[in-house]
This record gives structure tokens, C-alpha cells and sequence, in this order.
């Protein structure tokens, strides 16, 4: 079964008088547990790829099964909803709250699950574990280093046991030795059964996983899976 | 929801003191605006309840009337008048009284000398009834006495301020004043009674009734002023009923025509000096509002700023789940504590001003703050709080996540 179910996905922005298709007729299945990559340079499509699975933006037209349910005529507040029990978000630039500690970063997303004080801190101090960094919960964003941020940023997506772990260039800030090590974390997440999806237009990047998809022109060039390093 | 208030307070909270200065800046106008409502206010309710207790002890229970002649008639040069028929007439048939007297204004001059001193005092024709009246006592010497009246004898009782103002030794009786050119002879200096809206009440001349009416001359001209105090248990209501017909009758008024008088209560005095004083307070606190709008739009501008500022911090949270209400709340709630801070700052700074004015100025009563000016006080700030911080929680509430995310 489908964790993901897209059908034909187009969206267009208008530029003026010129109509920009930035995804034009996609169609694609992930399934659980599915180490995927989107690949492309800029202007493939892959940012906006990245913002329709992530329920961030709304297509122009086709249908978008996420967990079985059409997010299709959902609005703002559902998409939050959505975004908030689905998705755990991984950006390129860590977008951390800088004025909260690590540990508060990773206890954010439950705020608006409604969590008492005791039950976030146990979750988030659970995720920060997980991810190495329990010894520097009560440190701010700013005295942490890039690594360290990525680290705050993958606990704040786990704490909230989404379906899917979407990564935006998660190591496009990091230098070489700092992003093997976060992209050996997301290894390790994938053989623990996290769904990841990562968008990036680094090929040492996407040889770590086990599916490549290919965006040119706002269209699935290619395909493909692939024997991943973890797999 | 109770817990989402609670986290958004915090948060709101961290993130006002995280801008220091420029919370304190930005919330300085209503600091400004509540300082001066607490401070206007804390002076004029002093200065209420001092009137208050200064007329309950004056008594209560006394009437004054006056002649009153309605504009029309004053320009047709009419006068209407107050005679010592009038007098009469309420000796003899008013109910409920215990003591009255006529009192006569000096109508020439108000100038006294003494030596070579010359002041300007209060001058009344009056009689030994004006004791019991209006609360006059003799601190040195005595009161006016009935066989005074009665032989138009040239003496004067005194108050404080006068024998100050003629430097007059301290025990003044037996010295000899002139006023309009006759001598009068001090036999009393009575008891000091203080100051009611700066008005001095020490500073009068007392001398009979019948005096007066010789000093004056012309006696069918004299138009008086008629005091009285009422039994124990008298309605005061009633009696000035009683009065009104009584005069209206007396002086062949019509149904149609309006009295040519007005008895005046010493609790409609004191709701008269409410009155002004409740007008003052209406006024300035229409100023101040005009300074918390002000204050309110400085923290709008601030809102907006920060909003525009925490841009990418909205859409972080936003992309990891917030709601729009999650937002909303957080500026909203910002924006009233920010001013609700500024309106306590502002409580504590006006109770603070207004005790430094009511002490430094002498003989002024101390500073009084009522429950309700607080709670208005904290109420309008909130409410300026809440009223401009919608709009730029609004504007925050509605950015969307792409965009903010995107923003720099």
C-alpha cells in the first residue's frame, strides 16, 4: 500500500503574462520505509516537489493521497494539521527558533499537539538522544555548530513520529565531514523504518539511497532504484 | 486552551525582554498615558474626599438662601431681592428650624485697616445665630451677642487669616479696625477653619446685622442672605419645600413664574464642588486617552516591525504545525502584555506623581486612588493592547509558510 499516491500533479505560477509550469503532470508512488531521493538542477521542479509533498503548497491540479487521505480542498489550518502529525521537515539552513535551546526547538511541534510541559520534555529529551545531543539541550542555535543545528532539526522532525522525513539539501551549509555524518544519521533512520525523502541536487547525496527520482522541466525524467550504500 | 494562553505568555514574554529597550520605549506611551490618569485622578479623589468630610463637619443639615434674579428681569434692570420681611416671615412660620440668621454682604467696600495696614476681607452683617449656623466658634474673646444687634454696636469678630493679613497682635481683642470709615472694636478672633478648593475661610469680617444695615444706608434697597441650620431629625428636603412656598407666596409668584430665589443645601454645595471636580476629571482623562491612543499605535508600529522581523520564525512555525489562532494568539497576546506592563509602570509612576504633587503643595489633602482607576486604568491599556495588536497578529497569522520560509 501507498504511503504516497500522486496523480498527474501539475503546478503553474504565473510570471507576468508568462505561465511557468513547474510541475507538469507528475505521477509517482513511495511506499513505507522508502529511502527516496528527487534529483535535478534548478528549476527542475524539485523545491516545488518538495512543497506539495510537504502539504506547504496546494497543486494546481492533480490528486495527492498522503496516508490514504486526499489533502486535495484542505485548508490552511488542516494543512498545519496535516504537516504537523505527517511530516517531519529538514531543511537546508537548520531553521531553528532562535530564541528557544535546543531542547525547546524539539518540543515546539508538540505545542500545538496540545502536550503537557512533562510529556514534550520527555518526547523531545527521547529524540535528542537519539540524535546525539543530549548533553546539549539547554544550549541556544547560535552556540551550536552547523552540525549540532542539523542534529536540533532532525530530533525536532522525529519527535512527532511522522510518516515521512522530508530533507531540503540537508547538507547544503554543512562541510564534506559534517554532512557525512548526518547523512550516516538518516542511514541509521532509514534501517530503523522511517519513511525519508531527501531533495537535493548532490549525487554523493542520492547514492545513499535506494530510489532516484530525476526532475527535468517539471517533468519525471527518470526513475530509478538503485543499490543504496545502506541498502 | 488555558495551557496555550500560558505558552504563548511565555513566549511572548521572553520575547519582549529579548528586545529591552525597545519594549520599554515602545509601551513608554501608555506608561505616559496611565501615569497621568492615575496621577489626575489619585489628586482630584484626595482632594473629594476631603471636601467631603471638610462639609460633613461644617454640618450638614444647613440651608442658605439667595436672591436670584432670572437674566430677562436682569436686563430690564430689575433686581430681585431678599428683604427682612422675608426674614421674618421664616422666623415665624418656617418649621424645623434651630437657628437662623440674616447675613448682609458689605455692599461699599471691602477694605479693613488697621494702623497702617489696609486688607481686603470678607465682610458680613451678621447675627449671634451664625455660631450655631456656620459653625463658627471664638477661639479668643466672644461671639457676637444679641444686644449687639440690637444697639447696632460697632465691634467685630475676626477670623485668623484677617488678623494675619493686618498684622494684628495675636490676641486681637480690644484693638480698634476701621472699615468704611467707622471703628470697630475686636472682641473676638475666632477659631481657624483651614481652606475648602483654596478657598480661605478664615479670612472674614463679622459685625451685627443691624450695623450693617446702617453702615449701608439705604435699608428698603438691602437684599440679604438668610442662613439656618434645622432641628435634629428635620427633613432637609421638606423644609426647603416648605421654604419655597412659603416665599413664593410671599413674594406673589404665579405658577407660571420662576422662584426669584434658591435655597441652596450644604450637600448641594458639596455636590457642586463634585460636580467641578468630576469635570476636571472628564477633561484630562479625555487628554490622557488622546496620549493611550497614541501609545497604542507605537505599539502597533513595533508589532508590525516585529512581525515583519520574525518573518521566517512564523513560517518555521507554521511548516512544523502552528495554526493560525497558534499565531494570532502569539502576537495578540504580545502586544497586551507589552501594554499592560506599560499601564502597571504607569500605575505605580502616577500614584507615585500624584502623592509628590499633593504633598508638596501645603495644606493640600493626600493622594487617594480608587479601585475602579486601577482597574480602568489596566483595562484601557489592555484594551489598547488588544485593539492594535489584531492587526499586525492578523498580518502575521496569514503569512504564508512558503513565503516566510523563504524570507531573509
Amino acid at each position: 500500500m501507498a504511503l504516497i499516491e500522486l496523480q498527474n500533479i501539475t503546478k503553474y505560477y504565473e510570471m507576468g503574462t508568462q505561465v511557468v509550469k513547474a510541475l507538469d503532470g507528475i505521477s509517482a508512488q513511495v511506499k513505507a520505509n522508502e529511502y527516496l531521493a528527487f534529483i535535478g538542477s534548478s528549476g527542475s521542479g524539485k523545491s516545488t516537489m518538495l512543497n506539495i509533498l510537504g502539504c506547504l503548497d496546494k497543486p494546481t491540479s492533480g490528486r495527492y493521497l498522503l496516508n490514504q487521505k486526499n489533502v486535495e480542498g484542505l485548508d490552511q489550518n488542516e494543512l498545519s494539521e496535516i504537516r504537523n502529525l505527517e511530516i517531519g521537515f529538514i531543511f537546508q539552513s537548520f531553521n531553528l527558533l532562535p530564541r528557544a535551546n535546543a531542547l525547546g526547538n524539539v518540543m515546539q511541534p508538540l505545542i500545538y499537539r496540545g502536550l503537557t510541559l512533562k510529556e514534550r520534555r520527555q518526547k523531545a529529551e527521547d529524540a535528542l538522544l537519539r540524535v546525539g545531543l543530549s548533553d546539549r539541550m539547554d544550549h541556544l542555535p547560535n552556540q551550536l555548530s552547523g552540525g549540532q543545528r542539523q542534529r536540533v532539526a532532525i530530533a525536532r522532525a522525529l519527535v512527532t513520529e511522522p510518516s515521512i522525513l522530508l530533507a531540503d539539501e540537508p547538507t547544503g551549509n554543512l562541510d564534506s565531514k559534517t554532512s557525512v555524518e548526518i547523512m550516516q544519521l538518516f542511514d541509521e533512520l532509514h534501517q530503523e523504518g522511517h519513511t525519508l525523502i531527501v531533495v537535493t541536487h548532490e549525487d554523493e547525496i542520492a547514492a545513499h539511497c535506494d530510489r532516484v527520482i530525476e526532475m527535468r522541466d517539471g517533468k519525471i525524467a527518470s526513475d530509478m532504484a538503485q543499490q543504496g550504500v545502506t541498502a | 486552551m488555558l495551557f496555550a494562553l500560558f505558552e504563548s505568555s511565555r513566549s511572548a514574554l521572553s520575547s519582549i525582554f529579548a528586545h529591552g529597550l525597545r519594549s520599554f520605549l515602545t509601551t513608554l506611551g501608555i506608561v505616559i498615558g496611565v501615569a497621568s490618569v492615575i496621577a489626575v485622578v489619585s489628586v482630584t479623589q484626595g482632594m473629594s474626599a476631603f471636601i467631603g468630610d471638610t462639609f460633613a463637619s461644617l454640618g450638614s443639615n444647613s440651608l442658605t438662601i439667595e436672591s436670584q434674579t432670572p437674566t430677562a428681569d436682569r436686563m430690564k434692570g430689575i433686581r430681585k431681592r431678599l428683604t427682612a420681611a422675608d426674614l421674618e416671615l421664616i422666623e415665624k412660620r418656617g418649621e424645623g428650624i434651630a437657628s437662623i440668621t440674616p447675613i448682609l454682604y458689605a455692599n461699599r467696600t471691602s477694605q479693613v485697616k488697621y494702623g497702617s495696614q489696609t486688607a481686603f476681607s470678607q465682610i458680613m452683617g451678621t447675627t449671634y445665630a451664625f455660631q450655631d449656623v456656620g459653625q463658627y466658634y471664638t477661639a479668643v474673646g466672644r461671639f457676637l451677642a444679641q444686644s449687639d444687634n440690637q444697639t447696632r454696636r460697632r465691634i467685630a469678630v475676626i477670623g485668623d487669616k484677617t488678623r494675619e493679613n493686618l498684622d494684628l497682635p495675636d490676641n486681637p481683642v480690644n484693638e480698634y479696625i476701621e472699615i468704611g470709615g467707622e471703628w470697630f472694636k475686636v472682641v473676638g478672633l475666632l477659631e481657624t477653619k483651614g481652606e475648602i478648593m483654596g478657598f480661605n475661610q478664615d479670612d472674614l469680617v463679622l459685625i451685627p446685622y443691624a450695623t450693617m444695615q446702617s453702615l449701608q444706608g439705604n435699608q428698603a434697597r438691602t437684599d440679604i442672605q438668610i442662613q439656618l441650620s434645622l432641628t435634629e431629625g428635620a427633613d432637609v428636603e421638606n423644609v426647603s419645600q416648605q421654604l419655597t412656598a412659603l416665599l413664593r407666596n410671599a413674594h406673589d409668584l404665579s405658577a407660571s413664574e420662576d422662584n426669584d430665589f434658591v435655597i441652596q443645601t450644604s450637600e448641594q454645595l458639596m455636590e457642586t464642588f463634585d460636580e467641578i471636580i468630576g469635570m476636571v476629571t472628564i477633561v484630562i482623562g479625555g487628554i490622557v486617552s488622546i496620549s493611550l491612543l497614541v501609545g497604542g499605535i507605537g505599539i502597533m508600529n513595533i508589532m508590525l516591525v516585529s512581525v515583519t522581523e520574525r518573518t521566517r520564525e512564523i513560517g518555521i512555525c507554521k511548516a512544523i504545525g502552528a495554526k493560525r489562532h497558534h499565531i494570532l494568539m502569539q502576537f495578540l497576546i504580545e502586544a497586551l502584555l507589552l501594554s499592560l506592563l506599560g499601564g502597571l509602570i504607569g500605575l505605580g509612576l502616577g500614584f507615585g506623581l500624584g502623592t509628590l504633587i499633593a504633598s508638596s503643595i501645603p495644606g493640600f489633602p493626600p493622594a487617594a486612588i480608587p479601585w475602579w482607576a486601577i482597574a480602568l486604568a489596566l483595562g484601557f491599556s489592555g484594551f489598547v493592547g488588544v485593539l492594535f495588536g489584531i492587526l499586525p497578529a492578523a498580518k502575521a497569522a496569514n503569512l504564508d509558510p512558503i513565503d516566510a520560509l523563504r524570507y531573509e
